[in-house]
């Protein structure tokens, strides 16, 4: 992984940041190889390739760790991987897994008018015949446009809230299905953003992912019908966590280079009269990601352990996340006007990271998920 | 580049040994030691009672060998730094009044010669906790933490030592002390100072934390000693860069008790504490301060364990030992402080423990050789 991060992404780091839109070829030599080292060893990076996350999630961190220590947007700019494969895998029935599991998924949530605030989404779902029926619109759709399928959140009625909240999964190709415009963006421009456009988009009826086809009328089973789509952020926080201590590592590790030509050397444990101003600096940021590391392997440790870790998975999320943003722009200073220059890949980390701290649940999101835990309020006690 | 040892997979599953103690201590520090460390600040030390009943937990003759009349089981790392955990929860200083010699009779068991250790050992075996008194802070502010403040002259026979240590635990009550002292060529050891030495002069210090416990500072002038009082023997050196880093490791391992403990604390009184007619756990920047007292408070938690378990496997520990005290002191600090600060005027004066606990927790990061893994 670490090796396929430094000697294919690396590389091309630069020319698909400036290429912004254009579909980073060589990620597809980088699935061959997988396949090739599956065959040979019969041990494969499967979990990252499709996100089936049965057991193997610390094993998958670990992976997106190394693999966006070369670059993020590349990464997620791989064909086969998407979020989207990480909720059929984590609430997708047996048939369900079959069908799509191989397929490239990508996952639409956010809508122009809710974004964090998942149950106020107003695409519609409407069951008619042996089809639902479709319509809405979904914005920032992470591999929207190169994508096989999309797991689509849309409401079975508005007016009841979270209950009515159902996922579907949508091939690309149907008809009433349209990739609508592409973002142009801060950072991870190898990726495509999508906006997608549903409009009376019909798919067939088994392609209800989460939750049942009625909505539950007992407030118990509904809580649990949400809070069964909401489980699958429990499984991919952990994976987004990992994509953010990669990407610290790498800043980390190309500042320590830049000085070393300069004489720098290392002296962690010294004291504030012993360490000059930047061995200090880069102790307190290398205890800061190592500590973020560290909760995040716990996170995807229970996961693989099946302990409920929704309190664990926004806690590294957290941390990870201010962390990778924290380092990159700190490594960018660090580096002075090397850093902030597209000689080097300081600035483009820095701009990178950034959406790692919003994606899969802002900060405050997690945050909020974490206080409600901690101190045991309801969301409506801790808005 | 990050280094992934795959045979080490990551598990942090107590054993359940490592459980019952951990229960057994931490009900110990809530019951026994949290209701004292109001008391113990204004005596200036632990009750004797108190005394008697850290004395009967048996962590010291616990870990002494049986040759020298101990237990002799070996403790692990991670469990060592539970026990600390554990035990800082009740009170930081309390729990250094058993941390400190705890760390002085490892230290004597794994590196004193068969003399100092015959001489020594037996009565930590015995109960006796503060025989020995352990010199490792350093006076002078500009030391580097891996040398002493106090210099070593060898010459044949003789050692003189001139400088000043400060920071010593209980030194009142010890017949003698462990000294750590640099030499001109930047080796530092550790040597036994006899109480009524010649040139020595002890004091005593008051702190802005760690009230609980009685601290000293010992100034040597011109203090001559003999070879044999190093620690180990004559030609015996230690490595003294492992011997700080463990103990920052046990510093980092006692700041997660007590930064529990201020979690513990703020969460149901941010719940209960009412302010313009709900609690004011309700508001986010109530709420948020919490959740990142919690998130630190893990993350700290996961530090110390990967640190000790390092140590537990004879990896190289130096620079995650280093890192561990850097976080424990930069976010154990601001724990402390965020916990006043959630109780607002209450949280500043003696109604409530966390004024104490924001005190004490600036010792870490500051203070070297008071627990160690």
């Amino acid at each position: 992984m670490r090796m396929a991060a430094e000697f294919i992404l690396r590389p091309i780091s630069r020319k698909y940041d400036k290429a912004e839109h254009e579909p980073p070829l060589e990620m597809e030599q980088l699935n061959q190889a997988a396949a090739a080292q599956k065959k040979e060893t019969g041990m494969g990076d499967d979990s990252v390739k499709s996100m089936d996350l049965g057991g193997r999630s610390l094993w998958a961190v670990i992976s997106l760790e190394q693999m966006c220590w070369g670059d993020v947007g590349l990464f997620l700019a791989r064909p086969g991987t998407g979020l989207g494969n990480a909720a059929i895998m984590a609430v997708g029935d047996k048939d369900q897994k079959a069908v799509w599991g191989k397929r490239w998924a990508a996952m639409a949530i956010t809508e122009p008018g809710a974004g964090s605030d998942s149950k106020n989404i107003s695409t519609t779902a409407v069951l008619e015949g042996d089809e639902w029926v479709l319509s809405g619109e979904k914005i920032y759709v992470t591999d929207g446009d190169r994508c096989d399928c999309v797991v689509v959140w849309a409401t079975l009625n508005k007016d009841m809230g979270k209950t009515a909240i159902r996922s579907f999964i949508v091939e690309k190709g149907t008809p009433g299905f349209t990739v609508a415009r592409l973002e142009k963006k801060l950072g991870i421009r190898a990726s495509d953003t999508a906006t997608l456009i549903f409009d009376n988009c019909r798919i067939p009826r088994e392609n209800l992912l989460g939750g049942k086809e009625e909505i539950e009328t007992d407030i118990n089973a509904a809580k649990k019908s949400f809070g069964g789509a909401m489980q699958t952020f429990d499984n991919t926080r952990p994976m987004v966590a990992g994509m953010a201590i990669g990407l610290g590592q790498a800043a980390l590790d190309m500042t320590r280079a830049l000085l070393s030509e300069e004489g720098y050397e290392d002296n962690f444990g010294g004291s504030m009269h012993t360490q000059t101003a930047i061995q200090s600096e880069l102790e307190m940021l290398e205890a800061e990601l190592e500590a973020a590391r560290l909760l995040v392997y716990k996170s995807a440790w229970m996961m693989d352990n099946k302990m409920p870790n929704s309190k664990e998975a926004s806690m590294g999320k957290a941390k990870a996340g201010r962390i990778g943003n924290r380092i990159s722009l700190k490594c960018v200073e660090i580096c002075s006007m090397q850093g902030f220059s597209e000689d080097h890949l300081l600035e483009k980390f820095s701009r990178d990271s950034k959406i790692l701290d919003i994606f899969e649940g802002t900060q405050q999101i997690q945050q909020l998920i974490v206080a409600r835990q901690v101190l045991g309020k309801s969301s409506s006690e801790l808005k | 580049m990050q280094d992934y040892k795959t045979e080490h997979p990551f598990d942090i599953t107590l054993s359940e040994e490592q459980q019952m103690t951990w229960d057994m201590l931490r009900k110990f520090a809530e019951t026994e030691m949290r209701p004292q460390a109001r008391k113990a600040e204004s005596d200036g030390r632990p009750s004797p009672e108190l005394l008697e009943k850290i004395k009967a937990l048996d962590l010291i003759p616990l870990i002494v060998p049986e040759a020298y009349g101990g237990m002799g089981l070996e403790q692990d790392s991670v469990s060592n730094s539970l026990t600390l955990e554990a035990l800082a929860y009740g009170d930081l200083s309390l729990a250094m009044s058993v941390s400190v010699p705890l760390l002085t009779a490892q230290i004597i068991a794994e590196h004193g010669s068969e003399e100092q250790k015959s001489q020594l050992l037996p009565e930590f075996a015995a109960g006796s906790i503060f025989h020995v008194g352990l010199g490792v802070n350093n006076a002078a502010l500009s030391t580097d933490p891996y040398q002493s403040s106090v210099l070593v002259k060898e010459s044949g026979e003789d050692i003189i030592l001139n400088g000043a240590k400060t920071g010593i635990a209980f030194a009142e009550e010890a017949n003698s002390f462990l000294i750590s002292a640099s030499n001109e060529s930047g080796e530092c050891n550790l040597y036994f100072v006899s109480k009524d030495q010649e040139g020595i002069e002890l004091e005593s210090k008051e702190f802005m934390g760690l009230k609980g416990a009685p601290f000293s500072q010992i100034t040597f002038t011109n203090c001559k000693i003999n070879a044999s009082q190093k620690l180990g023997g004559h030609n015996y050196s230690i490595d003294f860069q492992a011997l700080i880093d463990s103990s920052r490791i046990g510093m980092s391992a006692l700041a997660l008790g007590v930064c529990q403990a201020v979690l513990d604390y703020v969460i149901p009184y941010t719940n209960e504490r009412v302010a313009f007619d709900e609690p004011i756990s309700n508001r986010q920047s109530v709420a948020f301060l919490v959740a990142d007292m919690a998130i630190e408070t893990e993350a700290l938690r996961l530090m110390v364990y990967k640190a000790a378990a390092l140590k537990d496997l004879d990896e190289d520990f130096h620079k995650h030992a280093s890192l561990t005290y850097r976080f424990a002191s930069h976010h154990g600090m601001k724990i402390g402080t965020d916990g006043v600060q959630l109780l607002g005027g209450h949280g500043f004066t003696h109604e409530h423990p966390v004024e104490l606990w924001y005190r004490n927790l600036r010792a870490i990061g500051i203070f070297e050789g008071g627990a160690g893994v």
